[in-house]
Protein backbone atom coordinates (compact mmCIF):
# COMPACT_ATOMS: atom_id res chain seq x y z
CA UNK A 1 0.00 0.00 0.00
CA UNK A 2 1.28 3.59 -1.11
CA UNK A 3 1.71 5.69 1.94
CA UNK A 4 -0.18 9.10 1.38
CA UNK A 5 2.26 11.86 -0.22
CA UNK A 6 2.89 15.20 1.82
CA UNK A 7 0.54 18.06 0.66
CA UNK A 8 1.86 21.35 0.22
CA UNK A 9 1.34 24.26 2.47
CA UNK A 10 -2.06 25.44 1.38
CA UNK A 11 -1.80 29.42 2.56
CA UNK A 12 1.11 31.53 3.80
CA UNK A 13 -1.51 32.08 6.58
CA UNK A 14 0.01 28.44 8.11
CA UNK A 15 3.78 30.44 8.61
CA UNK A 16 5.00 31.44 11.16
CA UNK A 17 5.91 35.03 11.71
CA UNK A 18 9.94 33.08 11.92
CA UNK A 19 9.39 31.78 8.85
CA UNK A 20 7.68 34.43 6.93
CA UNK A 21 10.73 37.08 7.90
CA UNK A 22 13.08 34.41 7.10
CA UNK A 23 11.26 33.94 3.38
CA UNK A 24 11.63 37.89 3.07
CA UNK A 25 15.27 37.40 4.07
CA UNK A 26 16.21 35.03 1.11
CA UNK A 27 13.79 37.37 -1.53
CA UNK A 28 10.46 36.73 -1.46
CA UNK A 29 9.67 40.28 -0.67
CA UNK A 30 5.71 39.62 -0.85
CA UNK A 31 5.93 37.37 2.53
CA UNK A 32 6.51 40.70 4.43
CA UNK A 33 3.10 41.68 3.27
CA UNK A 34 1.75 38.62 5.32
CA UNK A 35 3.68 40.23 8.18
CA UNK A 36 2.35 43.68 7.60
CA UNK A 37 -1.53 42.63 7.77
CA UNK A 38 -0.40 40.51 11.18
CA UNK A 39 1.27 42.96 12.98
CA UNK A 40 0.58 46.56 11.46
CA UNK A 41 -2.45 47.28 13.77
CA UNK A 42 -0.58 46.27 17.05
CA UNK A 43 2.67 48.10 16.35
CA UNK A 44 0.64 51.16 15.54
CA UNK A 45 -1.67 50.82 18.42
CA UNK A 46 1.95 50.55 20.80
CA UNK A 47 2.73 53.47 19.22
CA UNK A 48 -0.15 55.79 19.73
CA UNK A 49 0.37 54.85 23.53
CA UNK A 50 3.69 55.64 23.04
CA UNK A 51 3.91 58.64 21.46
CA UNK A 52 0.17 60.06 22.31
CA UNK A 53 0.32 61.01 18.57
CA UNK A 54 -1.58 59.52 15.73
CA UNK A 55 0.24 61.06 12.97
CA UNK A 56 3.64 60.39 14.24
CA UNK A 57 2.68 56.65 15.53
CA UNK A 58 1.66 55.98 11.46
CA UNK A 59 4.98 57.61 10.18
CA UNK A 60 7.08 55.77 12.73
CA UNK A 61 5.34 52.47 11.84
CA UNK A 62 5.87 53.53 7.90
CA UNK A 63 9.79 53.83 9.10
CA UNK A 64 9.52 50.72 11.08
CA UNK A 65 8.20 48.62 8.06
CA UNK A 66 10.84 50.07 6.04
CA UNK A 67 13.46 49.07 8.38
CA UNK A 68 12.60 45.70 8.16
CA UNK A 69 12.37 45.60 4.85
CA UNK A 70 15.83 47.34 3.92
CA UNK A 71 17.94 45.89 6.66
CA UNK A 72 15.74 42.02 5.95
CA UNK A 73 19.70 40.74 5.90
CA UNK A 74 20.17 41.25 9.58
CA UNK A 75 17.10 39.14 10.65
CA UNK A 76 18.93 35.72 12.34
CA UNK A 77 18.15 32.38 11.83
CA UNK A 78 16.85 32.30 15.94
CA UNK A 79 15.31 35.57 15.76
CA UNK A 80 12.03 36.11 17.57
CA UNK A 81 9.68 38.16 14.77
CA UNK A 82 8.21 40.18 17.27
CA UNK A 83 11.52 40.70 19.73
CA UNK A 84 12.97 42.51 16.42
CA UNK A 85 10.13 44.23 15.66
CA UNK A 86 9.41 46.29 18.28
CA UNK A 87 12.94 46.36 18.67
CA UNK A 88 13.11 48.32 15.62
CA UNK A 89 9.74 50.14 17.25
CA UNK A 90 11.67 51.71 20.14
CA UNK A 91 14.67 52.52 17.95
CA UNK A 92 12.92 54.48 15.48
CA UNK A 93 10.20 56.44 18.48
CA UNK A 94 13.41 57.26 20.40
CA UNK A 95 14.69 59.44 16.77
CA UNK A 96 10.66 61.00 17.00
CA UNK A 97 11.65 62.06 20.32
CA UNK A 98 14.41 63.70 19.93
CA UNK A 99 13.35 65.75 16.81
CA UNK A 100 10.10 66.53 18.68
CA UNK A 101 11.95 67.75 21.43
CA UNK A 102 14.38 69.67 19.28
CA UNK A 103 11.14 71.18 17.00
CA UNK A 104 8.02 71.67 19.06
CA UNK A 105 5.48 69.81 16.53
CA UNK A 106 2.04 71.47 15.53
CA UNK A 107 -0.75 69.90 17.21
CA UNK A 108 -2.48 66.99 14.97
CA UNK A 109 -5.97 67.77 14.77
CA UNK A 110 -6.88 64.02 14.94
CA UNK A 111 -5.00 64.15 18.44
CA UNK A 112 -7.71 66.34 20.07
CA UNK A 113 -10.35 63.93 19.98
CA UNK A 114 -7.63 61.94 21.57
CA UNK A 115 -7.45 64.79 24.40
CA UNK A 116 -8.84 64.13 28.10
CA UNK A 117 -9.48 67.86 28.14
CA UNK A 118 -12.57 67.15 25.69
CA UNK A 119 -16.14 67.92 27.40
CA UNK A 120 -18.05 64.70 28.99
CA UNK A 121 -21.36 64.14 27.56
CA UNK A 122 -23.92 62.69 29.56
CA UNK A 123 -24.61 58.59 29.33
CA UNK A 124 -22.77 55.30 30.34
CA UNK A 125 -20.55 56.20 26.69
CA UNK A 126 -19.78 59.45 27.31
CA UNK A 127 -18.40 57.70 30.86
CA UNK A 128 -16.63 54.90 29.53
CA UNK A 129 -14.99 57.65 26.90
CA UNK A 130 -13.89 59.84 30.01
CA UNK A 131 -12.88 56.97 31.15
CA UNK A 132 -10.81 56.51 28.23
CA UNK A 133 -10.00 59.63 28.15
CA UNK A 134 -8.28 60.27 31.27
CA UNK A 135 -6.29 56.95 30.92
CA UNK A 136 -4.80 58.23 27.73
CA UNK A 137 -4.14 61.39 29.78
CA UNK A 138 -2.18 58.89 32.70
CA UNK A 139 -0.37 57.17 30.12
CA UNK A 140 0.75 60.74 28.61
CA UNK A 141 1.76 62.08 32.22
CA UNK A 142 4.41 58.94 33.08
CA UNK A 143 8.04 58.87 32.08
CA UNK A 144 8.80 57.60 28.46
CA UNK A 145 10.96 54.80 29.42
CA UNK A 146 7.90 53.79 32.17
CA UNK A 147 5.34 54.02 29.12
CA UNK A 148 7.56 51.85 27.16
CA UNK A 149 8.01 48.96 29.33
CA UNK A 150 4.52 49.11 30.42
CA UNK A 151 3.60 48.55 26.96
CA UNK A 152 5.93 45.99 25.86
CA UNK A 153 4.32 43.64 28.55
CA UNK A 154 0.78 43.91 27.29
CA UNK A 155 1.75 41.62 24.68
CA UNK A 156 1.39 38.35 25.95
CA UNK A 157 3.54 36.84 22.86
CA UNK A 158 7.34 38.86 24.06
CA UNK A 159 8.74 37.08 27.12
CA UNK A 160 10.64 39.41 29.57
CA UNK A 161 13.72 38.43 28.51
CA UNK A 162 13.31 39.92 24.84
CA UNK A 163 11.66 42.72 26.56
CA UNK A 164 14.82 43.14 28.36
CA UNK A 165 16.76 43.02 25.06
CA UNK A 166 14.61 45.54 23.55
CA UNK A 167 15.08 47.55 26.37
CA UNK A 168 18.80 46.82 26.75
CA UNK A 169 18.74 46.10 30.18
CA UNK A 170 18.99 42.80 32.06
CA UNK A 171 15.71 40.78 32.88
CA UNK A 172 15.81 42.00 36.42
CA UNK A 173 15.66 45.14 35.87
CA UNK A 174 12.96 45.00 33.02
CA UNK A 175 10.47 43.15 35.46
CA UNK A 176 11.40 45.71 38.39
CA UNK A 177 10.67 49.18 35.80
CA UNK A 178 7.31 47.33 34.68
CA UNK A 179 6.37 46.90 38.66
CA UNK A 180 6.81 50.19 38.82
CA UNK A 181 5.43 51.65 35.77
CA UNK A 182 2.04 49.79 36.58
CA UNK A 183 2.13 51.06 40.10
CA UNK A 184 3.12 54.92 38.75
CA UNK A 185 -0.69 54.57 35.58
CA UNK A 186 -2.44 53.33 38.85
CA UNK A 187 -1.61 56.24 40.90
CA UNK A 188 -1.98 58.78 38.22
CA UNK A 189 -5.04 57.51 37.17
CA UNK A 190 -6.52 57.08 40.44
CA UNK A 191 -5.71 60.76 41.25
CA UNK A 192 -7.00 62.11 38.19
CA UNK A 193 -10.46 60.32 38.63
CA UNK A 194 -10.44 62.28 42.41
CA UNK A 195 -9.53 65.23 40.55
CA UNK A 196 -12.47 65.19 38.06
CA UNK A 197 -15.27 63.83 40.41
CA UNK A 198 -14.45 66.86 42.70
CA UNK B 1 6.23 35.64 51.99
CA UNK B 2 6.01 39.22 53.67
CA UNK B 3 4.23 42.27 51.68
CA UNK B 4 6.73 43.71 50.37
CA UNK B 5 7.97 40.59 48.42
CA UNK B 6 4.27 40.00 47.46
CA UNK B 7 3.94 43.07 46.41
CA UNK B 8 6.64 43.16 43.97
CA UNK B 9 5.06 40.23 42.43
CA UNK B 10 1.73 41.55 41.75
CA UNK B 11 2.66 43.13 38.18
CA UNK B 12 4.06 39.72 37.03
CA UNK B 13 0.98 37.74 38.18
CA UNK B 14 -1.25 40.09 37.19
CA UNK B 15 0.17 38.69 33.35
CA UNK B 16 0.08 35.56 34.00
CA UNK B 17 3.90 35.75 33.83
CA UNK B 18 4.63 34.51 37.51
CA UNK B 19 6.17 30.99 37.75
CA UNK B 20 3.66 28.56 39.61
CA UNK B 21 5.08 28.35 43.09
CA UNK B 22 5.20 31.95 43.22
CA UNK B 23 2.19 32.30 42.45
CA UNK B 24 0.89 30.21 45.10
CA UNK B 25 2.67 32.03 47.36
CA UNK B 26 0.81 35.18 46.20
CA UNK B 27 -2.38 34.17 46.40
CA UNK B 28 -1.84 32.47 49.90
CA UNK B 29 -0.63 36.27 51.14
CA UNK B 30 -3.26 37.88 49.44
CA UNK B 31 -5.63 35.75 50.94
CA UNK B 32 -4.55 36.56 54.35
CA UNK B 33 -3.95 40.79 54.01
CA UNK B 34 -6.25 43.46 52.98
CA UNK B 35 -3.60 46.00 52.87
CA UNK B 36 -2.14 44.00 50.23
CA UNK B 37 -5.81 42.66 48.37
CA UNK B 38 -6.81 46.58 48.34
CA UNK B 39 -3.19 47.07 46.58
CA UNK B 40 -3.55 44.27 44.07
CA UNK B 41 -7.23 45.12 43.22
CA UNK B 42 -6.53 48.59 42.64
CA UNK B 43 -3.68 47.78 40.29
CA UNK B 44 -5.87 45.00 38.56
CA UNK B 45 -8.17 47.33 37.93
CA UNK B 46 -6.36 49.83 36.15
CA UNK B 47 -4.94 46.86 34.16
CA UNK B 48 -7.81 46.09 32.84
CA UNK B 49 -8.63 49.60 31.81
CA UNK B 50 -5.99 49.74 30.13
CA UNK B 51 -6.74 46.69 28.24
CA UNK B 52 -9.82 47.91 27.14
CA UNK B 53 -8.85 51.16 25.40
CA UNK B 54 -9.94 50.38 22.42
CA UNK B 55 -7.48 49.69 19.73
CA UNK B 56 -6.62 52.89 17.49
CA UNK B 57 -6.98 52.31 14.11
CA UNK B 58 -4.63 53.56 11.27
CA UNK B 59 -5.83 55.59 8.43
CA UNK B 60 -5.28 54.29 4.95
CA UNK B 61 -2.44 55.84 4.22
CA UNK B 62 -0.23 53.74 6.28
CA UNK B 63 -1.15 50.43 4.61
CA UNK B 64 -1.13 52.83 1.25
CA UNK B 65 2.56 53.42 1.90
CA UNK B 66 3.67 50.22 2.98
CA UNK B 67 2.67 48.20 -0.22
CA UNK B 68 4.25 51.22 -2.25
CA UNK B 69 7.19 50.72 -0.27
CA UNK B 70 7.13 47.14 -1.24
CA UNK B 71 6.82 47.75 -5.01
CA UNK B 72 9.80 49.81 -5.37
CA UNK B 73 11.66 47.47 -3.42
CA UNK B 74 10.75 45.04 -5.14
CA UNK B 75 11.12 46.94 -8.44
CA UNK B 76 14.69 47.65 -7.08
CA UNK B 77 17.77 46.02 -9.41
CA UNK B 78 18.79 43.31 -6.30
CA UNK B 79 15.20 42.66 -6.26
CA UNK B 80 15.60 41.65 -9.86
CA UNK B 81 18.57 39.61 -9.85
CA UNK B 82 17.13 37.10 -6.97
CA UNK B 83 14.01 37.00 -9.32
CA UNK B 84 15.74 35.74 -11.91
CA UNK B 85 17.30 33.08 -10.11
CA UNK B 86 13.83 32.20 -8.13
CA UNK B 87 12.38 31.50 -12.03
CA UNK B 88 14.74 29.36 -13.21
CA UNK B 89 14.26 27.03 -9.93
CA UNK B 90 10.43 27.78 -10.59
CA UNK B 91 10.53 25.47 -13.74
CA UNK B 92 11.91 22.50 -11.11
CA UNK B 93 9.63 23.59 -8.42
CA UNK B 94 6.58 23.88 -10.93
CA UNK B 95 6.95 20.17 -10.74
CA UNK B 96 7.42 19.50 -7.46
CA UNK B 97 5.43 21.62 -5.43
CA UNK B 98 4.69 19.74 -2.45
CA UNK B 99 7.91 19.28 -1.62
CA UNK B 100 8.17 21.42 1.39
CA UNK B 101 9.36 21.66 4.83
CA UNK B 102 12.62 20.95 6.24
CA UNK B 103 14.30 18.87 3.64
CA UNK B 104 17.75 18.59 5.97
CA UNK B 105 20.85 18.35 3.71
CA UNK B 106 24.38 18.45 4.31
CA UNK B 107 27.49 19.88 2.79
CA UNK B 108 30.01 17.21 1.10
CA UNK B 109 33.08 16.88 -0.35
CA UNK B 110 31.72 16.15 -4.50
CA UNK B 111 34.98 14.14 -5.15
CA UNK B 112 34.02 11.51 -2.45
CA UNK B 113 30.65 11.12 -3.55
CA UNK B 114 31.45 10.98 -7.21
CA UNK B 115 34.34 8.48 -6.36
CA UNK B 116 32.78 6.50 -3.46
CA UNK B 117 30.24 4.00 -3.41
CA UNK B 118 27.96 2.90 -5.94
CA UNK B 119 25.61 0.55 -5.50
CA UNK B 120 24.68 -2.32 -7.43
CA UNK B 121 22.34 -1.95 -9.97
CA UNK B 122 18.74 -2.94 -9.01
CA UNK B 123 16.97 -5.56 -11.09
CA UNK B 124 14.79 -4.56 -14.35
CA UNK B 125 11.75 -2.83 -12.33
CA UNK B 126 8.24 -4.49 -12.79
CA UNK B 127 5.69 -2.30 -15.50
CA UNK B 128 4.28 0.56 -13.47
CA UNK B 129 0.88 0.18 -12.81
CA UNK B 130 -2.19 2.09 -12.61
CA UNK B 131 -2.29 3.08 -9.31
CA UNK B 132 1.23 4.67 -9.60
CA UNK B 133 0.57 6.11 -13.05
CA UNK B 134 -2.41 7.86 -11.78
CA UNK B 135 -0.06 8.99 -8.39
CA UNK B 136 2.35 10.67 -10.39
CA UNK B 137 -0.37 12.39 -12.55
CA UNK B 138 -1.95 13.33 -9.61
CA UNK B 139 0.83 14.57 -8.45
CA UNK B 140 1.59 17.22 -11.46
CA UNK B 141 -1.51 17.98 -11.97
CA UNK B 142 -1.65 19.81 -8.51
CA UNK B 143 1.44 21.59 -9.26
CA UNK B 144 0.81 25.28 -10.07
CA UNK B 145 3.27 28.00 -9.88
CA UNK B 146 4.54 30.91 -8.38
CA UNK B 147 2.60 30.75 -4.80
CA UNK B 148 5.33 27.78 -3.47
CA UNK B 149 8.28 30.05 -3.87
CA UNK B 150 7.81 30.81 -0.14
CA UNK B 151 7.60 27.11 0.93
CA UNK B 152 10.76 26.54 -1.63
CA UNK B 153 12.71 29.53 0.05
CA UNK B 154 12.06 27.16 3.73
CA UNK B 155 14.56 25.16 2.17
CA UNK B 156 17.04 27.72 1.35
CA UNK B 157 16.71 28.76 5.13
CA UNK B 158 19.23 26.10 5.79
CA UNK B 159 22.71 25.94 4.81
CA UNK B 160 24.24 23.93 2.31
CA UNK B 161 26.00 22.08 5.44
CA UNK B 162 22.22 22.03 7.31
CA UNK B 163 21.18 20.45 4.33
CA UNK B 164 22.86 17.41 3.66
CA UNK B 165 22.17 15.98 7.11
CA UNK B 166 19.28 14.78 5.86
CA UNK B 167 20.65 12.81 2.71
CA UNK B 168 23.12 11.31 4.70
CA UNK B 169 20.54 10.20 7.38
CA UNK B 170 18.74 8.82 4.98
CA UNK B 171 21.65 6.29 3.52
CA UNK B 172 21.04 4.72 7.37
CA UNK B 173 17.41 3.97 6.43
CA UNK B 174 17.08 0.29 5.09
CA UNK B 175 13.54 0.94 4.48
CA UNK B 176 12.87 4.74 3.65
CA UNK B 177 9.31 5.79 3.71
CA UNK B 178 7.26 7.35 0.66
CA UNK B 179 8.31 10.92 3.02
CA UNK B 180 12.23 10.31 3.09
CA UNK B 181 12.56 9.51 -0.54
CA UNK B 182 10.11 12.46 -1.81
CA UNK B 183 12.29 14.64 0.14
CA UNK B 184 15.15 13.25 -1.39
CA UNK B 185 13.61 13.77 -5.13
CA UNK B 186 12.65 17.37 -3.76
CA UNK B 187 16.83 17.80 -2.82
CA UNK B 188 17.57 16.65 -6.14
CA UNK B 189 14.90 19.13 -8.18
CA UNK B 190 15.04 21.74 -6.17
CA UNK B 191 18.12 22.15 -4.44
CA UNK B 192 20.64 25.22 -5.59
CA UNK B 193 23.90 23.28 -4.51
CA UNK B 194 25.04 21.18 -7.20
CA UNK B 195 26.89 18.95 -3.96
CA UNK B 196 23.43 18.64 -2.91
CA UNK B 197 21.91 17.66 -5.57
CA UNK B 198 24.54 15.03 -6.63
CA UNK B 199 24.60 13.86 -3.15
CA UNK B 200 20.76 13.22 -2.83
CA UNK B 201 21.01 11.07 -6.29
CA UNK B 202 23.78 9.10 -4.61
CA UNK B 203 21.55 8.30 -1.92
CA UNK B 204 18.34 7.42 -3.95
CA UNK B 205 20.31 4.64 -6.05
CA UNK B 206 19.71 1.71 -3.45
CA UNK B 207 15.63 2.99 -4.54
CA UNK B 208 15.72 3.28 -7.94
CA UNK B 209 13.35 -0.02 -8.07
CA UNK B 210 10.87 2.25 -6.67
CA UNK B 211 8.65 4.03 -9.41
CA UNK B 212 7.89 7.08 -7.72
CA UNK B 213 11.90 7.21 -7.54
CA UNK B 214 12.42 6.80 -11.41
CA UNK B 215 9.83 8.83 -12.26
CA UNK B 216 10.68 11.23 -9.99
CA UNK B 217 14.59 11.78 -11.52
CA UNK B 218 13.22 11.58 -14.77
CA UNK B 219 10.87 14.08 -14.47
CA UNK B 220 14.07 16.46 -13.03
CA UNK B 221 16.18 15.84 -15.59
CA UNK B 222 14.77 18.36 -18.32
CA UNK B 223 15.03 21.03 -15.76
CA UNK B 224 18.91 19.90 -14.47
CA UNK B 225 20.98 23.13 -15.57
CA UNK B 226 24.59 21.33 -14.53
CA UNK B 227 26.44 18.98 -16.98
CA UNK B 228 27.53 16.88 -14.01
CA UNK B 229 24.30 16.45 -12.45
CA UNK B 230 22.46 16.08 -16.26
CA UNK B 231 25.40 13.05 -16.30
CA UNK B 232 24.98 11.79 -12.90
CA UNK B 233 21.40 11.31 -13.55
CA UNK B 234 21.54 9.58 -17.00
CA UNK B 235 23.69 7.02 -15.56
CA UNK B 236 21.02 6.32 -12.76
CA UNK B 237 18.24 5.88 -15.11
CA UNK B 238 20.67 3.60 -17.55
CA UNK B 239 21.21 1.54 -14.09
CA UNK B 240 17.65 1.58 -13.35
CA UNK B 241 16.79 0.01 -16.68
CA UNK B 242 14.40 3.15 -17.20
CA UNK B 243 12.61 2.89 -20.81
CA UNK B 244 10.43 5.67 -19.47
CA UNK B 245 13.42 7.78 -20.03
CA UNK B 246 14.38 6.91 -23.81
CA UNK B 247 12.48 9.85 -24.99
CA UNK B 248 14.49 12.34 -22.83
CA UNK B 249 17.67 10.95 -23.92
CA UNK B 250 17.10 11.31 -27.72
CA UNK B 251 16.10 14.76 -26.67
CA UNK B 252 19.39 15.47 -24.83
CA UNK B 253 21.26 13.57 -27.11
CA UNK B 254 20.20 15.34 -30.46
CA UNK B 255 19.88 19.00 -28.36
CA UNK B 256 22.35 22.10 -29.93
CA UNK B 257 22.46 23.72 -25.92
CA UNK B 258 23.07 20.99 -24.13
CA UNK B 259 26.75 19.98 -22.61
CA UNK B 260 28.72 17.70 -24.80
CA UNK B 261 29.50 15.46 -22.30
CA UNK B 262 25.66 15.20 -21.29
CA UNK B 263 25.11 14.44 -25.16
CA UNK B 264 27.47 11.58 -25.26
CA UNK B 265 25.98 10.38 -22.07
CA UNK B 266 22.72 10.43 -23.56
CA UNK B 267 23.52 8.58 -26.86
CA UNK B 268 26.08 6.05 -24.80
CA UNK B 269 22.63 5.09 -22.62
CA UNK B 270 20.22 5.16 -25.79
CA UNK B 271 22.71 2.42 -26.76
CA UNK B 272 22.42 0.60 -23.39
CA UNK B 273 19.26 0.72 -22.97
Amino acid sequence: MVEPLPTAVDSVAALTDHDLMLAVRDGELDALGELFERHHGPLYGFLVKLTGHRAAAEDIAQIVFQRMLKYRHTYRDDGSFTAWMYHLARRCAADHFRKASAAPAATDPHDLSERADDAPDAGAQAATRDEHALLHTALNRLDRNDREVLLLARFQELSFAEIATILECSVGAAKVRAHRALRELRDVYLALQRETRN
Amino acid sequence: MNCTSAQERFSELLDGRLAEPDTAEVRAHLAACPDCQRDYASLASTLSALDRLPPAQPGPRLRAGFYAMLEEEKNSAASLRAAVERRRHAARVSLWRWILGPVAVGALAVGAFLAGTRYAPPAAPAPMDAATRQEIADLKARVDSVGQLVGYSLLQQRSTSERLQGVLATLDQKNPNQKILADLVGALALDPSVNVRLSALDALYPHADHQIVRAGVLATLPREQNPLVQVAMIDFLVAARDRDAAPEFQRLAGSATVDLAVREAAKRALAQL
